[in-house]
């Protein structure tokens, strides 16, 4: 077995304590215990407790954008992709609630930097929304804002329930997900009609 | 009339709650009449009320200090410690008068009598000049507030669930036969949520009520379906004050 290296062990710290204690509460001292490794070793590899968080999250990201994108590309309508992708990342994220709350929550008070990287991350998600108004009929007529507010919705919905403590059950959530990803661009009808199939 | 639920899980009800009720029920301050020009702080306290807001605005909750506050709002350290506990103990009053404003801004445009979307459109007008009219407390209640503490953040939970409550009155009288998930309005708020932080964070919220179509629009498009919401955005335009024609 490949021993993980230092970095490794302190970035997969990271995630463990500050999903549990929170950003905030959060110190230097916890992650090096957690990981154990000096303070010394910590401050070799990483500037400060945010630089550290910042690639956890970075990581973390990365991971899961790859995860959907490969998940909505392997279908062809849009609806379906966007029903796979969906899947995907709920599926992610309720198998690593930690990386759940570090991703979507924890971020929100980790700093503006953090939470700069997490809209930037959110705005990844924009070109796959955006095929909804190719898809559409009459799409031209959309809101232009229509991708953002679709990506707050869905990521309202995540984030409540992973602050809820419920991220095991977020691919449940998946036919209201999709209903709230769809409605703005194929109407409640058709929404409601592809949110109820498997 | 069909049940309303609230998203956390609450009976449903019989007949929807009036606004009073249910500001009363999250334990929310009684709404204050909202002038849009902001009122002039006169007493001590609300110097400091003030002064918190401007610097959790500017600085963030985290780096605004006790002795800031009383430099900016003219006091001693000793009269903030008459007035309040601590520093999360004045950031929660300041939250608690946003919340005031918010509630009375929605209770102004609220009747039981009106149509759905005509409350929707008015309301959510009302709430973005609000905000555009007291940048400094917007940017505290909507970016600071969710991460500066449990009574902060519960504060904030409790003014969604007023506005997810009367967004949830549009499944009264839908459009469409199909099922519509109870979570859409908490949805559709959320979208709407995530396009106010984003223009707050641009520090530019002067262009806050620009965004009332597109809000007007995702918050009726589950309920009234996309023709007619596109044609309430529409209307929301017309009837804002100073917009372009």
């Amino acid at each position: 077995m490949v021993a993980r290296s230092q970095r490794e062990r302190l970035l997969d710290a990271a995630v463990d304590v500050i999903a549990e204690k929170g950003y905030r509460a959060t110190t230097v001292a916890d992650l090096t215990k957690a990981a154990g490794v000096s303070r010394t070793t910590f401050y070799e590899l990483f500037e400060d407790k945010e630089a550290c968080f910042l690639v956890a999250y970075d990581t973390a990201a990365d991971v899961l954008a790859r995860r959907i994108a490969g998940a909505f590309e392997a279908q062809e309508a849009w609806p379906n992709r966007m029903r796979a992708g969906l899947t995907a990342m709920l599926e992610s994220l309720a198998v690593e609630p930690q990386v759940a709350r570090l991703a979507l929550v924890d971020v929100g008070s980790a700093g503006p930097r953090a939470q700069r990287r997490y809209r930037a991350a959110l705005q990844r998600m924009t070109p796959f929304f955006d095929e909804g108004r190719d898809f559409a009929p009459g799409g031209r007529r959309l809101p232009a804002n229509t991708s953002r507010m679709a990506i707050g919705a869905v990521t309202g919905l995540v984030a409540d329930e992973i602050e809820a403590g419920r991220a095991d059950r977020l691919p449940a959530l998946l036919p209201e997900i999709l209903f709230a990803t769809l409605v703005p661009y194929i109407g409640p009808a058709a929404a409601a009609r592809e949110a109820g199939e498997k | 009339m069909p049940p309303t639920s609230s998203s956390n899980g609450n009976a449903s009800v019989s007949r929807p709650k009036e606004l009073s009720e249910l500001i009363e029920q999250e334990q929310l301050p009684a709404g204050r009449e909202a002038l849009l020009e902001p009122p002039v702080a006169h007493s001590q306290r609300e110097r400091i009320l003030e002064a918190m807001a401007k610097s959790s605005a500017e600085n963030g909750f985290g780096a605004t200090t006790i002795s800031d506050i009383c430099t900016a709002a003219g006091v001693s350290r000793a009269t903030f410690y008459e007035l309040f506990k601590d520093k999360e103990d004045c950031f929660n009053a300041a939250m608690e008068l946003s919340l005031a404003d918010a509630m009375g801004t929605m209770i102004a445009v609220y009747s039981p009598d009106k149509p759905w979307a005509t409350m929707v459109r008015e309301g959510t007008a009302a709430f973005l000049e609000l905000l555009a009219s007291r940048p400094t407390f917007a940017r505290m209640a909507m970016i600071e507030a969710p991460s500066s503490g449990e009574r902060a953040y519960q504060l904030y939970a409790s003014g969604k669930r007023v506005l997810q409550a009367l967004l949830e009155r549009g499944r009264d009288d839908p459009l469409e036969e199909e099922a519509i998930p109870s979570s859409a309005a908490r949805a559709a708020l959320s979208a709407a949520e995530s396009l106010i932080v984003g223009q707050i964070l641009t520090g530019n919220t002067t262009r806050l009520p620009e965004l009332l179509p597109d809000i007007v629009y995702i918050t009726t498009v589950p309920y009234l379906g996309q023709e007619e919401a596109l044609r309430q955005a529409r209307e929301a335009e017309r009837e804002r004050p100073a917009a372009d024609s």
